[in-house]
């Protein structure tokens, strides 16, 4: 640890920063894989000193893959699989999931559904047992899902009233052709969430689970427990329903097709706009995943990014803007975003996509590329602290079909993008021409600047008169995110958490808890 | 009461100009944890000079005498490690996670700014970070639904003359005051090796931690004059129920609850924590159990303590009305819930239930040596205690269903409740009427921070 021979003093303080000591390897954790006779996969990763254990059973079958009108059914489908099963009533599961120490947990998103639980190692197995009963016997009280219903049409209203709910869901509904799943919220709209009933919700797990693409992953401090023994007397005779849908399909992310658009939420006396740039973007299986992650990291994902830099950093007109891509089995969004005082509207639009045709039109430094390089590289051990984090990548790998090793050598394929390849990245998967621009703001305020700026047909929507545009029906754009996507991405994000921005962490509100899913970048 | 989390162990000492090193050895992972708290936070701003702390941490990364602009950020990223601070009332820390054979650069980034911050000072960067703070109070207070209510509830939980009244954002037009020599002022007081607490968690071995922190953070000058707080006491209840409506930019009621609770450190706020798990904690909780699942009225339910070390904390709560739910029954219900905790003693199972979630909890936060070093620099600042990591739960699991009983009976009290209810917004005229007496603050705030 020893940094050399007398270093240089400034008064108080050396002045030379210290060269770096001797790395001591890190190697992601071994992984025992086997395969139980109903074909589910169960992964084990033991990490001996870490005593609360994770543990995820995942199914590859999300909200991408369920019909258009009872959309929201697979996250709702989630939701209340805790509401009942038959040997516990909701109240008497959570009550036994407690007494455990233990945070039994269900979630759907794009692409797959999961039941999980943190437990003290202790209490594995019994915590296991509860798990099983909610994944394989789910009864789906009428009366339940009722209120779930509810809850969640409560929660669109919510959605409407905040200015980033309200920005997300615009955006998607602007830059998705109405047929692909991805112009709507995960968790449904309106119309179709009012359609959700039992029914609906039983048939939804009948669809989705299957032993055979599940997988179970395990990781912890698991001492003796033989964890494949356990999954085989609580999961083994788990049989598939005979109806299961096709993971693999391919999924519909057709874009608009409406070139660039700026859309826009009147929203009057508004302090910020919630801007929004993009376009459909990649899906996670792409050849060059680790040169997107890298061009991701400088354009919008590193706090020193691009576009951090000049909207915050340079100039004051935001918090924080970041930008990247959403990556899912299908081509989830490229997304660049900021909040801006209302007054520098215009002139954070055009500075973004200066940004964005920067990093299509020239080579980035190579004191950049290092930075994103060396970052991402560099935090891949801080990335696996907990059983939780390692759990989260398996699970990850098995939504995408992804071997082991995908983890092992994702350093050295991090390494090897150079400067060329992020320039490709960018010139291949960047449509500035083509990106649309929402925002949800004082249009009164910046109408006319925005007119002026020349950027686009510009459509604005204002709540009292819906948009004459018709290219996305109010109650479409009015969808919230889905609470819980983050069964996608595990590729290593830019940001590894939240270093795009940075703030906030004693922030009380944060028990109000936003949706937050896996982004490649910012 | 035995538990399955395991004890820290580190080392606690002092460098000759007052800062307090402290060091835990954990070898699982090639990861250090370095954390600095300085003993500043919000309630050592004077009047006119609000929001000062929060924005005085922006500065710190704007560079100091060896460190450019933004590059404190681009070092830490580029040794791939994470880093941000935050301020809050009673305190502002600084904490980055490396890899382990990146220790020397963490201290480094840390010493050099805290000994030459004012080196890199200029207007320039002063008035940028100016405007991201203002960018950050619209971000997190003012475009947000129900934005304003964590101001309100310290400007009616705290009378005008407390330093807990005014927000950490604090007022825009007190920043938009500040002045490079008001900034240089506040470093020179409070940004000093006595009045700081450094703790290194991770793969690291303690000797070699202690000669580089004499190494890097040696030298730096102790201030030995720094002004002691006032006397922050308060009277343990408001002495009167505060109520005020807010008509804001929602589509739904929602009710606050706010009380005046024991002061950070006192047990009865641990028995106040147990009862807020008993009250709130998850799906399996009294307030979801009978406010969402059984009656139905509400969207939602929460309630939670913030611990501060002087005078008083806050418990405080919400619940958002369903659509055609009066937001009176919802207050009425909420309230009930509170009181029938100080007059029912909680059954055997309800506390081993919470028992077992908080030592889960507890394990689940140290699991992380970020989260360790905090906590160890934390109980130093606040309590002169870094072992309380290790008591602190032990203390919770103490609690007794009498003790909950008795932190109820005093807190959830009617002369002790604060109630902002916030209503679909009305025409302009109608606006944000106030009708209780108490001092409405004319800036939101909060916490935090960050680079």
């Amino acid at each position: 640890m020893t940094a050399g021979t007398d270093p240089r003093r400034d008064g108080p303080v050396i002045a030379e920063r210290p060269a770096p000591g001797t790395p001591r390897p890190y190697e992601f954790p071994a992984v025992r894989s086997a395969r139980l006779a109903n074909g589910l996969t169960v992964l084990v990763a033991d990490l001996p000193g870490r005593p609360l254990v994770s543990a995820t059973v995942i199914m590859p079958i999300g909200s991408a893959d369920e019909p258009a009108d009872v959309a929201g059914a697979t996250v709702m489908t989630a939701r209340a699989l805790g509401e009942g099963t038959e040997r516990y009533d909701a109240i008497a599961l959570t009550e036994a999931s407690e007494r455990l120490g233990a945070s039994l947990h269900a979630e759907a998103g794009w692409d797959a559904m999961s039941v999980g639980v943190e437990v003290p190692a202790s209490r594995l197995e019994a915590a296991l047992e509860l798990l099983a009963e909610m994944l394989l016997h789910p009864t789906f009280p009428a009366s339940e899902v009722e209120r779930l219903r509810d809850e969640r049409l409560n929660d669109l209203l919510q959605a409407q009233a905040d200015p980033r709910r309200r920005a997300d869901e615009t955006y998607i509904g602007t830059i998705y052709a109405a047929s692909s799943p991805y112009h709507r919220p995960s968790a449904g709209t309106r119309e179709t969430v009012g359609r959700l009933d039992r029914d609906v919700l039983a048939a939804t797990h009948a669809r989705i689970l299957d032993p055979a693409t599940a997988t179970m992953v395990v990781a912890g401090d698991l001492g003796d427990l033989d964890v494949v023994a356990v999954a085989e007397r609580l999961l083994g005779g788990w049989q598939a329903s005979g109806i299961s849908a096709d993971g693999s399909r391919t999924v519909d992310a057709s874009g608009a097709g409406t070139g660039r658009l700026v859309r826009v939420i009147h929203r009057p006396g508004s302090v910020q706009t919630e801007i929004r740039i993009g376009h459909p973007g990649l899906p996670r299986r792409i050849a060059d995943f680790h040169a997107v992650g890298v061009m991701s990291a400088i354009l919008g994902g590193l706090f020193n990014s691009r576009l951090n830099m000049q909207l915050r950093e340079a100039k004051g007109y935001t918090y924080g803007a970041g930008a990247g891509f959403d990556l899912r089995r299908g081509a989830g969004p490229f997304t660049a975003r900021a909040a801006v005082n209302t007054e520098v509207t215009v002139p954070a639009i055009v500075d973004t996509l200066a940004e964005l045709d920067r990093m299509r039109a020239e080579p980035v430094s190579e004191t950049e590329l290092a930075a994103a390089r060396d970052f991402l590289v560099g935090v891949f051990p801080l990335r696996f602290e907990t059983p939780g984090a390692v759990a989260g990548a398996l699970t990850g790998l098995a939504v995408h079909g992804l071997p082991l090793d995908e983890l092992v050598r994702y350093r050295e394929r991090i390494e090897a993008v150079d400067v060329a390849a992020v320039s490709a990245a960018a010139r291949q998967h960047l449509h500035v021409e083509d990106a649309s621009i929402v925002l949800v703001g004082d249009a009164d305020a910046f109408g006319a600047e925005l007119e002026a700026a020349g950027l686009g047909r510009i459509v604005i929507e204002r709540d009292d008169a819906p948009a004459l545009d018709g290219a996305v029906p109010e109650d479409e754009a009015a969808a919230a995110v889905a609470p819980a996507d983050g069964s996608d991405d595990l590729g290593p994000t830019a940001g590894a958490e939240d270093p795009d921005l940075p703030g906030s962490s004693d922030d009380p509100a944060a028990a109000d808890s936003d949706a937050k899913d896996g982004t490649l970048g910012g | 009461m035995p538990t399955i989390v395991p004890t820290v162990e580190f080392t606690d000492t002092r460098l000759a100009n007052g800062l307090r090193v402290i060091v835990a050895e954990d070898h699982l992972a090639p990861v250090v944890g370095i954390n600095v708290w300085y003993g500043v936070g919000s309630k050592h701003e004077v009047p006119g000079k609000t929001g000062f702390a929060h924005l005085f941490e922006h500065v710190m990364f704007q560079g100091s005498k060896h460190v450019a602009k933004a590059e404190h950020i681009a070092l830490v990223q580029a040794a791939g490690g994470t880093m941000n601070g935050t301020t809050w009332l009673d305190r502002t820390n600084y904490f980055e996670t490396l890899p382990a054979h990146q220790l020397e650069l963490g201290l480094w980034l840390e010493a050099d700014r805290m000994a030459t911050l004012l080196d890199a000072l200029s207007q320039e960067n002063l008035d940028n970070q100016r405007e991201v703070v203002k960018n950050e109070k619209r971000w997190s207070y003012d475009n947000r639904p129900y934005g304003s209510w964590q101001e309100k509830l310290q400007g009616h939980l705290y009378p005008p003359e407390h330093p807990y009244h005014h927000s950490t954002i604090g007022s825009m037009a007190d920043l938009d005051a500040a002045s490079l020599e008001d900034v240089s002022e506040f470093f020179r007081t409070y940004y000093a090796p006595n009045n700081a607490v450094l703790s290194i968690v991770g793969d690291v071995d303690t000797a070699d931690v202690l000669a580089a922190a004499e190494r890097y953070f040696g030298a730096i000058p102790a201030n030995p004059d720094i002004p002691p707080l006032g006397d922050l006491s308060l009277p343990p209840t408001l002495g009167g129920e505060i109520r005020e409506t807010v008509y804001d930019r929602v589509p739904l009621p929602r009710v606050y609850l706010g009380f005046r609770a024991p002061a950070y450190g006192d047990p009865r706020l641990d028995a106040l924590d147990v009862a807020g798990q008993i009250l709130a904690g998850g799906k399996g909780s009294r307030l979801h159990k009978r406010l969402v699942r059984d009656e139905r009225i509400a969207q939602d339910s929460a309630l939670f303590t913030l611990g501060f070390v002087g005078g008083a904390s806050i418990c405080a709560g919400w619940a958002t009305a369903r659509p055609g739910i009066p937001v009176e029954r919802v207050e009425a219900a909420y309230i009930e819930e509170l009181e029938r905790l100080a007059v029912e003693p909680v059954s055997t199972d309800e506390l081993a239930r919470a028992f077992a979630l908080i030592e889960a909890d507890e394990l689940g936060a140290i699991q992380r040596v970020e989260e360790r070093a905090d906590r160890l620099s934390m109980y130093a600042t606040l309590f002169d205690d870094p072992g309380l990591i290790n008591r602190m739960l032990t203390r919770y699991l103490a609690v007794t269903p009498e003790a909950i009983m008795e932190v109820a009976a005093a807190t959830f009290r009617a002369d002790n409740r604060l109630v902002l209810t916030y209503l679909p917004e009305l025409p302009p005229a109608d606006a944000a009427s106030v009708d209780d007496a108490a001092t409405v603050d004319d800036s939101a705030d909060d916490d935090e921070v960050a680079a």
